[in-house]
């Protein structure tokens, strides 16, 4: 009794009909979904989802028609199996951005703008690579080509395997994907000492991507003890819009225009300046590049399962083509007799 | 622009073709008037195919030094401005139908119906700019070929399903009844055309799934709900739902072969309207 109980309810669950409203309940969570608005809600994607979800478990083990088919079967687990790996894709996944400058190692405390799933995971603190150069291609009229950015990964036996990667090339590191993106520029590192000689650091001040914002290579920055700092870039990166041009750190110079307090100073690399509370001395110019950061550990099971879903989908109409004849032979052969008898009038008509 | 005179060569052969066709099929539904309303192949009606095979064909090679001569020229292939992704479409869809017309005579009358279709790119590249374009970098990967090709047979599918939508709706008026007396009943082309639907479904899929991937390594991530991917999502829907529905229900042959058409409508919007109406096509790419 039970199980005809049971049975009843799982055919109510696996309803084709329902399958149909639950493709429309879908489609129109896609429709409001559309470029990522604010104000729509996730669930108008996870409802549907999950009906959709319920309605095909319910298919797989009730239905036949899904159930006694190797290729339908295939592709109704398939396509189960992408809702419940984009579900843990997305409790699972991590993204962010990060700014690393040439010849500095990555730290996860770079990571900005993260946004992770409650599930995330990873092993961030195991990243290790350190940023070299890189260069990227620019065609006349400044439009951006390829990218070659050079990362040093450790090896794990103390040495160092360098790799350039770029655009369509991430790097990839513990599961976790670093892309370049257009966000790419110059940092003159400073160091800065104070009156007293207590406190000395050396960092580096990020100017705004370039060439992006050629025209404002500006930052400030506070040292401990010290007043504000506004900083101008005045770079000679060789830049000419006209020509095609490959940008390159290494071949870039830079005069750094200093302003504390209304007081303006121009540094060359190797050049310092007194000023209240301390000496600022700028060291030499580099370059940062900007990553984005993205993590997903469903990534090759989602693949592998959306091909999978395809095959089983494609055996199954390669099957069930092969055993239901078309009929077009015949309709061939009375196309091909009529050719030299007129068509009799029962066959004529639509 | 060099590859201009061969564009032109190769519309012309089209519009040459959609010509001979009409005529074709409006000398076939004479010959029915005139033996009352009963028809038949003629010799001169093969001879009228083999002369639209072969015009479709000239224009597919002249289409197909087109792109060669343009892609030489500019260094990269048709996959960024409008102008580009028409001329490809026009090669891949004549390519793929001019195949089936050799192969599956039956198709050889949906002509009337597929090439005023194709007539609509057609038209329309004649009258935008054939601006050159830039190759964006995120375009050097192999995964993008495997999204386009994919993209290429699922609409020509839907193309070839859709001629044959058009000739089974056609066929309720009493004049195209008598032009298309020489088909087989509309229950053999009802499951002809779903065929095509299915193999449609099968390149849609493969083609998301390309896109995908390529996705992921252009920009960090499979998918973002962008104009394009949404649009391409409710495509596979639609598709999907109509297939799911034919399988099922008992559905009207009519109705079915307005799906059929909704569904490359709609294929049609998402491949020549979305990637232009929105800001960018795929978010930080062009």
């Amino acid at each position: 009794m039970r199980i005809t109980a049971i049975s009843g309810v799982l055919r109510r669950l696996a309803s084709t009909r329902l399958t149909l409203l639950w493709m429309l309940l879908l489609a129109l969570g896609a429709a409001l979904s559309y470029d990522n608005p604010e104000d729509t809600s996730i669930w108008v994607l996870i409802v549907p989802m999950l009906l959709l979800a319920v309605n095909l478990i319910a298919a797989i083990i009730s239905n036949p028609r899904i159930n006694r088919r190797g290729g339908l079967l295939v592709f109704h687990l398939g396509l189960l199996s992408i809702v419940v790996l984009a579900a843990i894709g997305r409790l699972t996944h991590m993204d962010g951005r990060v700014e690393i400058i040439s010849g500095a190692a990555f730290s996860p405390e770079l990571v900005t703008d993260v946004h992770s799933g409650p599930w995330h995971n990873g092993a961030l603190a195991d990243v290790s690579f350190v940023q070299g150069p890189f260069t990227v291609e620019y065609r006349p009229q400044i439009m951006r080509g390829l990218t070659h950015s050079q990362v040093a990964l450790s090896d794990n036996e103390g040495g160092w395997r360098e790799v350039v990667v770029g655009d369509d090339r991430p790097l990839l590191v513990e599961g976790y994907r670093f892309y370049t993106t257009f966000n790419k520029g110059f940092a003159p590192i400073l160091s800065w000492t104070s009156q007293n000689g207590r406190v000395t650091e050396t960092g580096a001040v990020h100017m705004p991507s370039y060439p992006l914002f050629d025209f404002k290579q500006s930052n400030s920055w506070t040292p401990q003890g010290g007043d504000e700092i506004k900083f101008w870039l005045q770079l000679e990166a060789g830049l000419t819009a006209e020509e095609a041009w490959v940008l390159d750190g290494r071949h870039a110079t830079g005069t750094l225009v200093v302003n504390v307090s209304g007081v303006r100073t121009e540094l060359l690399p190797g050049q310092r300046v007194e000023m209240a509370g301390g000496t600022l001395r700028y060291e030499q110019l580099t370059t940062w590049m900007g990553y984005k950061l993205f993590y997903d550990p469903t990534l090759q099971w989602m693949f592998l399962a959306a091909f999978i879903t395809i095959g089983g989908l494609s055996a199954h109409f390669w099957r069930k083509l092969a055993a239901e004849p078309l009929g077009l032979d015949d309709a061939l052969r009375h196309e091909k007799r009529h050719a030299k008898k007129p068509l009799p009038a029962s066959r004529s008509a639509a | 622009m060099t590859e201009l005179p061969w564009l032109y060569a190769g519309l012309a052969a089209y519009a040459l073709a959609v010509l001979v066709a009409f005529v074709g099929v409006g000398r076939l539904g004479a010959t029915m008037a005139t033996v009352g309303g009963v028809g038949s192949i003629s010799e001169s009606q093969r001879n009228n195919e083999r002369l639209v095979l072969s015009l479709m064909a000239t224009s597919v090679i002249l289409l197909t030094i087109t792109l060669a001569d343009r892609w030489l020229r500019i260094g990269h292939g048709p996959f960024v401005n409008l102008f580009e992704l028409l001329i490809s479409q026009l090669f891949s869809l004549g390519l793929v139908y001019t195949i089936a017309y050799w192969l599956i005579p039956v198709l050889r009358t949906t002509s009337v119906v597929v090439l005023p279709l194709m007539g609509v790119l057609a038209v329309w590249v004649l009258v935008i700019e054939p601006s050159d374009s830039v190759f964006p970098p995120t375009y050097h990967n192999p995964w993008l070929w495997a999204h386009v090709g994919f993209g290429k047979f699922f609409l020509a599918f839907c193309l070839i399903g859709t001629g044959l939508a058009g000739v089974m709706l056609l066929r309720s008026y009493a004049f195209f009844s008598k032009l298309f007396r020489h088909l087989p009943d509309n229950v053999i082309l009802d499951k002809l055309a779903w065929r095509f639907m299915l193999l449609a479904l099968v390149f849609d899929s493969l083609m998301l799934c390309a896109g995908a991937v390529w996705a992921q390594d252009a920009w960090g991530r499979y998918w973002a709900w962008d104009a394009l991917e949404t649009s391409s999502f409710l495509n596979w829907l639609l598709l999907g739902a109509s297939i799911h529905a034919r399988t099922t229900y008992n559905v009207p042959i009519r109705l079915g072969a307005v799906l059929i058409i909704s569904v490359l409508v709609f294929a049609f919007v998402t491949y020549f309207g979305t990637p232009f109406y929105s800001e960018a096509a795929h978010k930080g790419v062009i």
